[in-house]
């Protein structure tokens, strides 16, 4: 959970009333739509990390794709049947054994979500947005990565629109995994960047 | 488009009040253009209600990190990139990566 | 307006990495906020602006940050009112039994 707000037990927030209201008073006044309710609700449930693995894991075995996916991820992403978002931009920037990345949104804890589904906890933390710009390394270290020696680490804070994903190297060993093998082994912290698969 | 790739650029130390999507820690840094990303309506007239036209270049910018913060821990290349308007840029002398 | 939510560099703690179950009303939030932008009744950018602007900002959970900006700008636009919101709010708590 972001913030500072608690729950001492299970209770609900007093927001979660607010909301039931508003929607009860939007579909009244006809400002909104059942069906429409519905499928925005359905519209998050479909997106998940499994996505930005996919993604990757093709990347990783077509040279080809990994370029489409560098060049023009929006182009990539509708080639395996998502729906990446619009107007927003859709960006993936990839790791090398020269550099590493790491996404960020200093401002708000944009992330590509029509393509990964809802962000983690963590990555909407006051904590992660005010160090991940400042002091990316210790952030890593947290979740257990440290680059090796003399690669660089690359900060993307999405300050504007564009929404961004990493692309991870392929871990060495799994020269003999199949496609959806690969795609197992990619992470969603990985696809952020705290670590690597 | 005032700005092309490799230009060295100096984020405005405007105290703008207001939505705006320049955030503090850049504020008066200076960086260079990595790359134009294309043009937008602009988010702090949309904020309002209104049009956001006409679109603003909008410049993928990178900062050395040791340009943006004094007690910075970490590679000496290490750098950061945020995606700035062009009204919030000027030309300025700043390392580059 | 305050300019709270600008935190890039700020000082903080360590990163709790616990992951809560979305409950219902989040999701429920989530998608009245962008059915709504869907149907160009607001965009991204006031959604942004209405969450920046909320007086307790750093006491609210991130959906409860977007039920109040969400209806921050439904009032705004005189699509629904506070007391509306209030009485409905107040019906659902007493049909449902408290919050």
């Amino acid at each position: 959970m972001s913030g500072h707000h608690e729950h001492e037990e299970t209770t609900m927030s007093p927001y979660a009333m607010r909301i039931r209201a508003i929607e009860a008073l939007l579909l009244e006044k006809g400002v909104l739509t059942e069906p429409e309710v519905q499928d925005s609700i359905a519209y998050m449930e479909t997106r998940s990390p499994a996505n930005g693995a996919r993604l990757v894991a093709r990347a990783w075995v077509d040279e080809g794709f990994e370029k489409l996916l560098l060049s023009d991820a929006k182009a990539a992403a509708l080639q395996l049947g998502m729906e990446p978002e619009h107007p927003a931009e859709f960006v993936v920037v990839k790791n090398t054994p020269g550099v590493h990345n790491l996404i960020v949104c200093t401002l708000c804890s944009c992330y590509p979500r029509a393509v990964l589904g809802r962000p983690p906890d963590w990555y909407k933390s006051f904590e992660y947005r005010s160090r991940a710009v400042r002091e990316p390394r210790a952030v890593m270290r947290e979740f257990g990565f440290e680059p090796p020696e003399g690669v660089e680490v690359i900060v993307h804070d999405s300050t504007a629109d564009v929404r961004y994903m990493v692309l991870p190297m392929r871990p060495p060993g799994t020269e003999d995994l199949r496609e959806n093998e690969l795609a197992d082994l990619v992470t969603r912290d990985s696809l952020v960047g705290v670590n690597v698969p | 488009m005032t700005f092309e790739p490799g230009d060295r650029v100096r984020v405005l130390p405007s105290a703008k009040p207001g939505h705006v999507r320049t955030p503090g820690y850049l504020k008066g840094k200076a960086g260079w253009i990595e790359s134009m990303i294309g043009e937008f309506p602009n988010p702090e007239e949309l904020a309002y209600g209104h049009s956001g036209l006409p679109e603003r270049p909008l410049y993928k910018v990178g900062f050395l990190q040791s340009d943006l913060w004094d007690d910075y821990e970490g590679n000496a290349e290490d750098y950061l990139y945020a995606d700035v308007y062009e009204h919030w840029l000027e030309p300025g002398e700043g390392g580059t990566k | 307006m305050g300019s709270v939510h600008d935190m890039g560099g700020s000082p903080e703690g360590s990163i709790d990495r616990s992951q809560h179950e979305v409950e219902d009303w989040e999701r429920l939030a989530d998608a009245i906020s962008s059915a709504l932008g869907k149907e160009g009744l607001y965009t991204t950018d006031e959604h942004r602006r209405a969450i920046e602007s909320l007086e307790g900002y750093r006491d609210l959970s991130y959906y409860e940050r977007w039920v109040a900006a969400t209806e921050k700008l439904l009032v705004e636009k005189e699509i629904l009112t506070t007391d509306e919101i209030d009485e409905r709010a107040a019906e659902t708590e007493r049909r449902w039994g408290g919050p």
